[in-house]
């Protein structure tokens, strides 16, 4: 049975963390706003909304290494969700932009567009599509037809990631208009459960609502959220959370919050400070069947069986009598 | 002979980010963001709108520009129009 872990970061070692075969995602500690940061085990990067700062976006991915960028994504395009992906494109030139294709007339959108151009970024406007980041799928869920072309938020992009059998959702700063469209448009099997949820808006009054989360089953609901003068997240979400049985993570509590996956879909959730609070949830998504972990493998033979290889220090089955060269990386 | 017309002391532009409940998160004109009261605005404020701030003498004045805001927003839909043209359809590999 899957176990759920929560760490501080440091003690857990995420570097070790990071290695071949593994999922990362982080729940930026943007502030008030949204930035996360997705890296498929192939090192392919995703950069779904930016926060609402460019200078504390150039310090997360110089912290993070972040060295190539594949796609960047604007969920929708509000200053606290666009602002950080300024210097993410102007520094990382990534191959594309999804975004809901309704234009802003603020100074940030513009200057978002120009650097887009600069770096010869191709536009891609959300539609039902699916993109592989290596073995790591996504699922574009495209703003519904219908909503106004001058709400943003009701035109939020949303991202299902699926990774062996883990699987969670990002829906920008839906608003009910949207979610109950999304109901009407797709099963309930296909938004749910989730492992882990971002909160919509924030923990806004107008995000969450108990039908839509009733879809969702989120196991995990991560907030991106810092002082800000809205009341988010309010207590209305966050019952809502508990209600729904889920472990909620903040990221004005918690720093950014990892989530680390296995190719299996096991996963764990560390913190940067403090703990998230548990959910009462059981485990939603039954991960292939996995051996319990052995100190190490026997062979590399055992180990190529088990579709592990190479095995790098600090990964589990890694054995020193399997890395002939010592150089920390076993059955290259 | 007549007086001349006061300047105003201070004129300036506002572009509504976004709403969030009673406040509107507003762009300057130097790209920093600010909180404003809802009600500090004009009535019928959306997101998007340009508001033409004035200062003259004592005086706080707003005005939506609807006709600013229309271009403003015609010629960033035709940019981002542009950068979508050649958007590819079906799956995709990164």
């Amino acid at each position: 049975m899957r176990r759920l872990f929560t760490l501080a970061a440091l003690s857990l070692g995420l570097a070790s963390a990071q290695g071949t075969g593994v999922l990362t995602i982080r729940f930026l500690d943007v502030g008030q706003g949204d930035a996360v940061l997705i890296t498929s085990p192939e090192g392919k990067s995703v950069l779904y909304d930016g926060g609402r700062s460019e200078v504390r976006m150039q310090a997360l991915l110089k912290q993070y290494k972040v060295a190539s960028l594949d796609l960047v994504v604007a969920s929708h395009g509000d200053a606290d969700h666009i602002t950080g992906l300024v210097p993410a494109v102007q520094a990382l030139r990534p191959r594309f932009f999804l975004n809901n294709g309704l234009a802003l007339t603020t100074q940030v959108w513009q200057k978002l567009t120009g650097a887009v151009r600069a770096a010869g970024t191709q536009g891609l406007l959300a539609k039902s599509q699916v993109i592989n980041l290596g073995s790591v799928k996504l699922t574009v869920i495209p703003p519904p037809p219908g909503l106004p072309k001058d709400e943003q938020n009701v035109n939020s992009i949303g991202l299902l990631i699926q990774y062996g059998s883990f699987r969670a959702l990002l829906t920008g700063d839906s608003e009910t208009p949207e979610t109950n469209a999304w109901l009407k448009t797709y099963p309930a099997s296909f938004l749910g459960p989730v492992n882990v949820y971002k909160s919509i808006h924030h923990g806004a009054k107008n995000g969450d609502n108990a039908r839509w989360l009733a879809a969702v089953r989120p196991e995990n609901v991560v907030i991106g959220v810092g002082p800000n003068n809205y009341g988010h997240p309010t207590a209305e979400a966050l019952s809502l959370y508990k209600k729904a049985g889920a472990g909620i993570y903040r990221t004005d509590l918690n720093g950014t919050v990892t989530v680390t996956v296995q190719r299996t879909g096991q996963f764990i959730i560390t913190t940067e400070k403090g703990t998230g609070t548990a959910g009462s949830r059981k485990p939603v998504a039954t991960p292939a069947p996995a051996p319990q972990p052995a100190p190490y493998y026997r062979s590399c033979a055992a180990a190529r069986a088990a579709g592990v290889t190479p095995l790098r220090l600090g990964q589990p089955g890694y054995g020193r009598h399997l890395d002939r060269d010592g150089d920390g990386v076993a059955c290259e | 002979m007549p007086d001349e017309p006061l300047e105003p002391v201070l004129t300036g532009t506002l572009i509504v980010d976004a709403i969030e409940g009673r406040f509107a998160r507003v762009e300057r004109e130097n790209g920093a963001t600010e909180d404003w009261p809802l009600a500090s605005l004009p009535c019928g404020v959306r997101e998007g709108d340009l508001v033409r701030v004035t200062v003259d003498g004592g005086d706080l004045e707003m005005e939506i520009d609807h006709e600013a805001t229309r271009a403003r927003r015609a010629q960033a839909q035709q940019d981002l129009d542009t950068l979508n043209a050649a958007s590819p359809d079906g799956a995709l590999d990164l």
